[in-house]
């Protein structure tokens, strides 16, 4: 029996209402337990004890971050370490190799990370690829919005075969929840062209604005753990805040059984611009974090930039096309057949642009405006607005003014005409930090009541130890604590002491398999054999991902309601 | 003044399989003011083992120096499975007594390389100054960026005393290049600055040039069709056609300007 006591330490445990309390940890064979018997002491006297930290949106694996390291091999020079007695060798920054990925989120005290967007397609590959990441959890979520099936149900309007489309998918896919990214955009992209909420997608007479409704009806009648997950259309474009708010309002009335959001909109600071073009371009952070404060159905993650060069990839391909039509940098994009598309291309975020500047200030802004942190995610969209490895410069933003002014005088003017954030004074504490990078995103994911997010008794035996006191104001030393930790622990093992890491052990997949009436799924296969027959590349007997591509897995069971 | 003599031994390159060295860590920078015992114990690549530079040259240090500006090291041996010769050095001098492998001179920043023989692909890749000598022929990528990087040389000088290969100053953005003998294709392949000098004759000069400036004093094989004539230009005595270019990169960022007879 391995038991482990973290003693001493100040613990913030949200979702259990523990704010900063000296409290003991125990853990039992990987499971926090009231008492143990004949622990190893692990000793955290008086430093900073938190859950171990939910990703809730990042690319980590699958065919578009594997195109973005065979493309940028410039990148992969960045962040070259040795191999170690336990590590393997490390390359990469803004699309580090496997290895790095577990690693470096290990330090930072992350145990779980949620792939963002996982081709149907391409989900054997993505498994592949989280079976290479050493000792994080992780799930991925399935890109079923620019399907074909889908739009056909929209159109027709039967939310019960879409559901039980969904349904199909997930288990075919070992997914864990729907994602939506621009909605029709990418099937448009097909045609050269793009659009908005509203347009029409001719091929399937649907608009966007319908794929995200019926997606969100659809995935609560599969009571789905986590709500549509969803990137809105026209990212990045000027004015586009207009469009979030809408998207918003769609779902809005939509009931679901669970105690969380009905709609998870991602990397909100791409969506938060006003001005009609990159001239008058401003920030709209408080129209989108005035909504969010008004209203309780919809959760939002930041999708902060962190300065300097990175590799965007989205599955929005006229959105990559467009970026490479500013920089002329490299380019590359994909067609995934009947489901979605992709793009890659490289952007350096600099200081010194004033668009780049507003973006940087959008992302912390809604942040600081949202006034309840369960409703909000720390994320850099990794690696699309910076990679991960800046989330600890960001803590550092969100709990000093005097680093964000510091910061800002870095920055171009600008800043302090058509961005918010100077004028902000709010300052996050260590509780709100522990929401937003753990409490909130396990509670969105619907992980919280597997284990995840929390301390509480039956909880994961997952800690991040932080080597700084509670009372710590210093920027610059709570950028670095949240760096290394002290020691993370995952089910109940040091993985990082000292900010080495000093095991890799497996982690668990997380994935969902919703049933519904065998009846509604016989119907629904005589349209999805079709497609397979006529138009997929490969056959329907091939595509299922195998019980074999999750060696570890965690399944959650849900039910369709009639 | 400190001269480093390092021969390399007869066993390390006698080997079936050639097994490469890696001496970045043999610059004037990393060896000024050291003994020769302490020369001996700096550890190098050999292969995929650390060894100590003593087990893999014979090592003679002769005069000691304050600053890399006063080191010469003096290469002799076969050289040709020799990697990374002078990577990344600042200051000093660094002579080459033969062939060289990949990567001579990459990253240098200051001091002197002079290579008495042929050097290997790479050499000068992404040089920031400082001066490379090639008595011999360079392979490709001569002064080229590392794969992906958007700049390759953006200083110093290199010169060549016989032939380079394929994509000479790929993605250069600055310093000078000259070759006494004749380019293969694509030299100054995407150049955005610098300068490249061919004596003898090229093939597909200037090939998606944005800036910078090549002059092929030789024929030009196979021109690119997407250079526009300027008017004529006399340079040492010798009249050249003027073309700007290349029109591929739209002729708005079409900066560049080449020079053939």
């Amino acid at each position: 029996m391995a038991e482990v006591l973290i003693r001493n330490g100040v613990v913030y445990d949200p979702l259990n209402g523990v704010k900063g309390e000296k409290k003991d940890i125990c853990i039992r064979d990987g499971k926090v337990v009231e008492s143990v018997k004949n622990p190893k002491v692990i000793d955290a006297e008086g430093r900073v004890v938190m859950p171990g930290g939910v990703d809730i949106h990042s690319h980590i694996a699958g065919g578009k971050v594997n195109s973005g390291r065979l493309f940028r091999p410039e990148d992969g020079r960045k962040g070259l370490e040795a191999k170690t007695k336990v590590c393997r060798m490390q390359s990469g920054y803004s699309v580090p190799n496997t290895f790095a990925i577990g690693y470096r989120y290990a330090k930072m005290g992350y145990t779980f990370v949620m792939e963002a967007a996982m081709p149907p397609l391409a989900a054997r590959h993505t498994h592949e690829e989280m079976v290479d990441i050493p000792i994080l959890d992780n799930a991925a979520l399935p890109l079923i919005d620019n399907n074909w099936m889908t739009m056909e149900y929209v159109n027709s309007g039967d939310m019960d075969l879409l559901a039980a489309y969904v349904a199909w998918i997930m288990k075919a896919t070992k997914g864990f929840g729907v994602k939506i990214v621009n909605p029709g955009g990418t099937e448009m992209w097909g045609w050269g062209k793009n659009c908005s909420l509203n347009d029409t997608v001719p091929t399937f007479d649907v608009t966007p604005a319908e794929i995200i409704k019926g997606l969100g009806v659809a995935n609560e009648k599969l009571d789905m753990p986590h709500s549509i997950h969803v990137h809105t259309n026209m990212l990045g474009h000027p004015g586009n805040f207009e469009i979030t708010k809408e998207t918003y309002d769609l779902v809005k009335g939509i009931k679901t059984s669970k105690d969380r959001q009905v709609m998870h909109t991602t990397h909100t600071q791409f969506h938060s611009y006003g001005g009609t073009n990159w001239g008058d371009f401003e920030s709209k952070a408080d129209a989108i974090a005035g909504y969010i404060n008004q209203n309780d159905h919809a959760t939002i993650d930041i999708g902060s930039i962190i300065l300097g060069d990175t590799t965007t990839m989205t599955a929005d391909g006229p959105m990559e096309y467009n970026l490479y039509q500013i920089t002329g940098r490299k380019w590359t994009n994909h067609d995934v057949e009947l489901e979605t598309g992709s793009g890659i291309t490289p952007f350096l975020y600099s200081g010194k642009s004033p668009v780049n500047t507003i973006q940087w200030a959008i992302g912390v802004e809604l942040a600081l405006l949202v006034k309840d942190p369960w409703k909000i995610a720390l994320t850099t969209d990794h690696p699309n607005a910076g990679p991960f490895i800046g989330y600890p410069i960001l803590i550092s933003m969100l709990m000093s003014k005097k680093r964000r002014e510091e910061s800002s005088a870095d920055m171009h003017k600008v800043i302090y005409d058509r961005a918010l954030l100077p004028s902000i004074d709010r300052e996050y504490d260590l509780n709100e930090i522990a929401i937003i990078t753990r409490g909130m995103t396990a509670k969105a994911l619907g992980l919280h009541e597997h284990g995840k997010g929390h301390l509480g008794v039956g909880a994961d035996g997952d800690v991040a130890i932080y080597d700084m006191s509670p009372e710590e104001t210093d920027a610059g030393k709570i950028q670095k604590a949240f760096l290394n930790t002290k020691y993370t622990i995952k089910d109940g093992q040091v993985v990082v002491k000292d900010g080495e890491v000093v095991a890799t052990p497996d982690g668990k997949t997380y994935f969902v398999t919703p049933e519904c009436d065998d009846k509604l799924t016989d119907e629904m296969m005589v349209k999805l054999k079709d497609k397979f027959d006529h138009y997929y590349s490969v056959t329907y007997n091939n595509y299922a991902v195998q019980d074999a591509y999750v060696p570890n897995p965690y399944e959650i069971k849900t039910q369709m309601r009639g | 003044m400190q001269t480093i003599k390092l021969k390399i031994k007869d066993n390390v390159t006698s080997g079936v399989a050639k097994i490469p060295v890696e001496v970045d860590s043999l610059t004037p920078d990393n060896l000024v003011g050291k003994s020769e015992a302490e020369i001996k114990a700096v550890k190098v690549w050999w292969g995929n083992k650390e060894e100590s530079t003593g087990d893999l040259f014979d090592v003679s240090v002769d005069g000691t120096a304050g600053s890399a500006d006063e080191v010469k090291i003096v290469l002799d041996g076969d050289l040709s499975r020799v990697k990374r010769i002078g990577d990344g050095m600042t200051a000093g001098e660094i002579e080459a007594n033969s062939n060289v492998d990949m990567h001579c001179g990459a990253m240098m920043s200051g001091g002197k390389i002079t290579v008495k023989g042929n050097a290997d692909c790479w050499a000068g890749r992404e040089m920031h100054g400082g001066e490379l000598v090639i008595e011999g022929d360079a392979a490709a990528n001569l002064c080229a960026m590392y794969r992906g990087e958007d700049k390759g040389m953006t200083g110093g000088k290199v010169t060549v005393g016989g032939n380079a290969d394929e994509c000479v100053g790929q993605y250069m953005a600055g310093g000078e290049i000259v070759i006494k003998g004749n380019a293969r294709m694509l030299a100054g392949l995407n150049m955005s600055g610098g300068k490249i000098v061919i004596g003898g004759d090229a093939v597909m000069p200037g090939a998606d040039m944005t800036k910078g400036e090549i002059t092929v004093k030789g024929t030009v094989q196979d021109m690119m069709p997407s250079f526009k004539l300027e008017g004529t230009e006399s340079i040492d005595g010798a009249e050249y056609k003027k073309y700007s270019g290349d029109l591929a990169m739209t002729a708005r960022k079409a900066k560049g300007t080449l020079y053939v007879k």
